[in-house]
């Protein structure tokens, strides 16, 4: 094949060709695959159907808190069998639904009817008759998916604004490492926990916040490829933090003793019977992510300060000609974003591990990355999808406390392999922020 | 002589990036040197040269470490004994074996950031070369010459690395995923599906009860280049070399190759100009994981000589920072290889002769990338005139928004 650019009388007419056939054939490409979809989902529900027939004499028990961790409970012992059978006629229903309504079903929103039976019957099916307790499994999905969440948020700023933002991971770990250094000091100098807690957060917010701006000054005024800039941060965090935990941290273990941030029960939210030990005992930063996320859509989607940060990523040329000053708005998109990371780096180091080790975020910046790419680079999609992994993480652990008798390196690969079927298969063509990554030049 | 000038002039920013962050490392050097600094206020010179004194001496074990210590050198040089001469020929041999993987790597990372695809999945398609190549080894062993074993090794092991990282190219080409996305999950699977391999007693080493294989030295073992005791300098070094050749010749004088710098730099010309820009995509991950895979079939059949769970040792990423920093081509990926090889095993010598820790190398090699992509801070700080990057230092990122095929 060659690729000579042909003179531009003589590429007009096949390109013509090329787009009318385009539309039919995306069309038909369309049908093909709700077509395919459904026989997928009929499968799915006929494999749920012969799981059921081999295990409905297996009950299982799931067990709720009412009042508080270790008090009354509640528990509902239903059959396996019965948790496939549900499965298997959602499953039945949306693949069913799919040839009746062809391409344009919205089959996303179905999804939610299928997942939630098909992943309790899993459990169910992994638990084989052992008990489990769905309150600890809540609670420490929303604890797990909090720095998942935040680190999305932060990712969903920038490249709204039109800067990619591959340094989560680097910010996130500068900021932990902060966050430990300054809780321990205040702690040595004042005696004072809160005062500690407060002060590490702050300065791990502020460390991250400036790298933040690093990114952008990089991007902006040097006109450094961003992805090169977001490298730059994240193997320069590794270097620095690991060198001073090794050099410093590790011989003068009073730095690394950071006062540590414990859950709070709300008041009278905790009360409620059920709900309150799940939802309403965490630690104050799952409560402050859902503030951030809920006040970032708000801001997104319903403000001018939004919408002018949306016209900066998708066309920068376009909002400057009308008199926004994109330059500004991806400043401070970054250095919002910045801080936002910075209080995920200080979760893992005040709230997770107690301390700070070396590479502590293992990853967790890229996952939240996957996590906004997952979400469609919206708030709340993206809360959705860390609640997701954050799922697999924390039933993960559930199941190795029952002690079920999985390859534990299966057991962990779960999370990924969803992972990829989720975004190769629902997500699919999704499309980030038109001018995520290209340079802006002010006029 | 103009030519001279020329390359002095290219020569520079370079250079001078070099020199900045190795003066940051020896400023991080120094305050965080406690135990002099803590003698400010009873004897402040002292403190302070005895700060400084701990960079030079940092910097000095470094240098030794990546080219030869001139004391033994000159002990070769009179004395000539093979053991003397394997003494100070092994630091500038340990950088060249450094280099190896980094060479494989970063050219499998060009190729693919040159087809647009930001790959960073070299570390997981690196391990599944290296598991794929062991088993292969481990199974054989016995039934075919270990000449034989070795090649076939070597050859399951890069189509290993080439089939894992297919996958993204596969899936974006075909349904969009972001490789972002998937090259991540791809690398924590392939930890796993090693660590689970290694469960095996087939391939673990008996007795052990940390996961590493079998030693496979004994089964099949790349032969080494110089023949003097102790140096672990192999063929995979030349073979490296040549892959390099190769990769410039399939992407500066193929069609292939043009194919695939043109998706990378505008997806929607390449399309309109009748080629496959999907093809383009899987093939260069392909590729890309067939070099990484290479790598891992390398260490585990001569460097290491065993599969474990840390044999990458983030190459994958350091290979990102190489790529960027040679600009994405296979000459430069090989300059930047050694100088980072060179790096890794200076610093290990500098952590274990002066107590600096190594990782400060990598905030060293960050700073190098920073100040090579952005000339402007070289300008600044050093007062010179510089020329601004060649275009494919200032850009890695498509032109065209990444949307699928």
């Amino acid at each position: 094949m060659t690729a000579s650019t042909g003179a531009p009388d003589q590429a007009t007419a096949p390109d013509a060709r090329v787009v009318t056939s385009g539309e039919g054939l995306a069309a038909r490409r369309a049908l093909r695959a709700a077509r395919l979809r459904g026989v997928v989902f009929v499968a799915l529900g006929v494999l749920s159907f012969y799981f059921a027939t081999r295990s409905l004499d297996v009950a299982t028990t799931f067990s709720f808190w009412l009042d508080r961790p270790g008090g009354e409970f509640a528990s509902v012992k239903p059959s396996v069998g019965v948790l496939w059978i549900i499965t298997g006629l959602a499953a039945g229903l949306v693949g069913i639904l799919h040839f009746l309504r062809g391409a344009a079903f919205r089959w996303r929103v179905w999804l939610v009817l299928v997942a939630a039976p098909w992943i309790f019957a899993t459990l169910a099916t992994l638990l084989a008759g052992k008990a489990a307790n769905l309150t600890g499994l809540v609670a420490s999905t929303l604890e797990l998916s909090t720095p998942l969440m935040l680190g999305a948020m932060a990712g969903i700023l920038s490249e709204r604004s039109g800067i990619f933002n591959i340094a989560l991971e680097g910010k996130m770990l500068v900021g932990a490492l902060v966050a430990a250094i300054g809780s321990s000091v205040t702690r040595i100098i004042t005696g004072n926990d809160i005062a500690a807690v407060l002060v590490g957060v702050l300065l791990a917010m502020l460390a991250s916040g400036l790298l933040g701006l690093l990114l952008a000054w990089l991007g902006i005024r040097h006109r450094v490829d961003q992805i090169i800039a977001g490298a730059v941060i994240n193997i320069g965090a590794v270097g620095i933090t690991s060198f001073i935990f090794l050099r410093v941290l590790s011989r003068n273990t009073q730095f690394n003793q950071p006062a540590t941030v414990s859950a709070i029960e709300l008041p009278f939210l905790s009360d409620i019977p059920l709900l309150g030990p799940m939802l309403f005992s965490s630690r104050p930063y799952v409560y402050i992510g859902f503030l951030i996320v809920a006040v970032l859509t708000y801001m997104l989607f319903r403000t001018r300060w939004g919408l002018r940060l949306r016209a900066s990523g998708e066309k920068p040329a376009a909002a400057g000609t009308v008199g926004i000053n994109v330059i500004a708005i991806r400043y401070q998109a970054l250095l919002l974003a910045g801080l936002i990371t910075g209080l995920a780096g200080s979760y893992l180091s005040l709230a997770t591990s107690g301390s700070f080790q070396i590479e502590l975020t293992a990853g967790k910046g890229f996952i939240a990355l996957a996590a906004m790419i997952f979400g469609a680079w919206h708030p709340v999609g993206a809360l959705g999808a860390a609640l997701v992994f954050g799922f697999t993480d924390a039933s993960q652990t559930l199941l190795s406390v029952v002690g079920v008798q999985v390859p534990p390196q299966i057991l962990s690969s779960i999370p990924y392999v969803i992972t990829i079927v989720v975004v190769a298969g629902v997500v699919g063509r999704v499309r980030g922020p038109a001018a995520a990554g290209q340079p802006y030049e002010q006029g | 002589m103009k030519r001279l000038r020329e390359l002095l002039r290219k020569a520079l920013v370079p250079t001078l990036s070099v020199l900045t962050a190795f003066i940051l490392g020896g400023i991080v050097i120094i305050v965080t040197d406690f135990e002099h600094l803590s003698q400010l206020g009873t004897d402040p010179i002292g403190a302070v040269l005895g700060a400084i004194g701990g960079v030079l001496s940092g910097y000095g074990a470094m240098l030794a470490g990546a080219f030869g210590d001139p004391e033994r050198i000159q002990e070769a040089l009179r004395t000539g004994a093979p053991r003397d001469v394997a003494t100070a020929v092994r630091p500038i041999t340990e950088s060249l074996v450094s280099s190896t993987p980094l060479i494989f790597t970063g050219l499998g990372v060009a190729i693919s950031f040159r087809a647009g695809m930001f790959n960073i999945g070299a570390d997981g398609q690196l391990i599944i070369g290296a598991l794929a190549s062991t088993i292969v080894t481990i199974l054989m062993s016995g039934a075919a010459p270990s000449e034989v074993i070795l090649i076939l090794a070597i050859a399951v092991g890069a189509l290993a690395g080439a089939a894992w990282g297919f996958v993204p190219g596969f899936l974006k080409a075909r349904t969009g995923a972001h490789e972002v996305i998937t090259t991540i999950m791809l690398n924590y699977i392939a930890a796993l599906v090693v660590f689970f391999a290694l469960r095996s007693d087939t391939l673990r080493a008996p007795g052990s009860t940390s996961p590493v294989s079998r030693n496979l030295t004994p089964i099949a073992d790349v032969p080494t280049l110089l023949p003097l005791p102790g140096l672990r300098l192999d063929m995979g070094f030349i073979v490296a070399l040549l892959m390099a050749v190769v990769v410039s010749w399939l992407l500066f004088r193929t069609t292939v190759g043009f194919e695939l710098r043109a998706s990378g730099f505008n997806l929607t010309a390449a399309r309109y100009a009748g080629m496959s820009a999907g093809g383009s995509m899987m093939l260069a991950m392909a590729l890309s994981g067939g070099l990484a895979g290479l790598a891992g079939a390398f260490l585990v059949l001569g460097t290491v000589g065993q599969l474990s769970i840390d044999l990458s040792g983030g190459v994958g990423f350091n290979a990102i920072a190489l790529a960027l920093l040679a600009g994405l081509r296979p000459s430069g990926v090989v300059l930047a290889a050694l100088l980072f090889g060179a790096l890794t095993s200076g610093g290990k010598t500098m952590n274990i002769v002066s107590g600096v820790p190594f990782d400060l190398l990598f905030f060293i090699i960050a700073m190098v990338i920073m100040f090579v992509a952005a000339p402007g801070l070289i300008r600044t700080i050093w007062r010179v005139r510089v020329p601004d990057p060649a275009p494919e230092v200032a850009s890695v990122t498509p032109v065209a928004p990444s949307d699928p095929v």
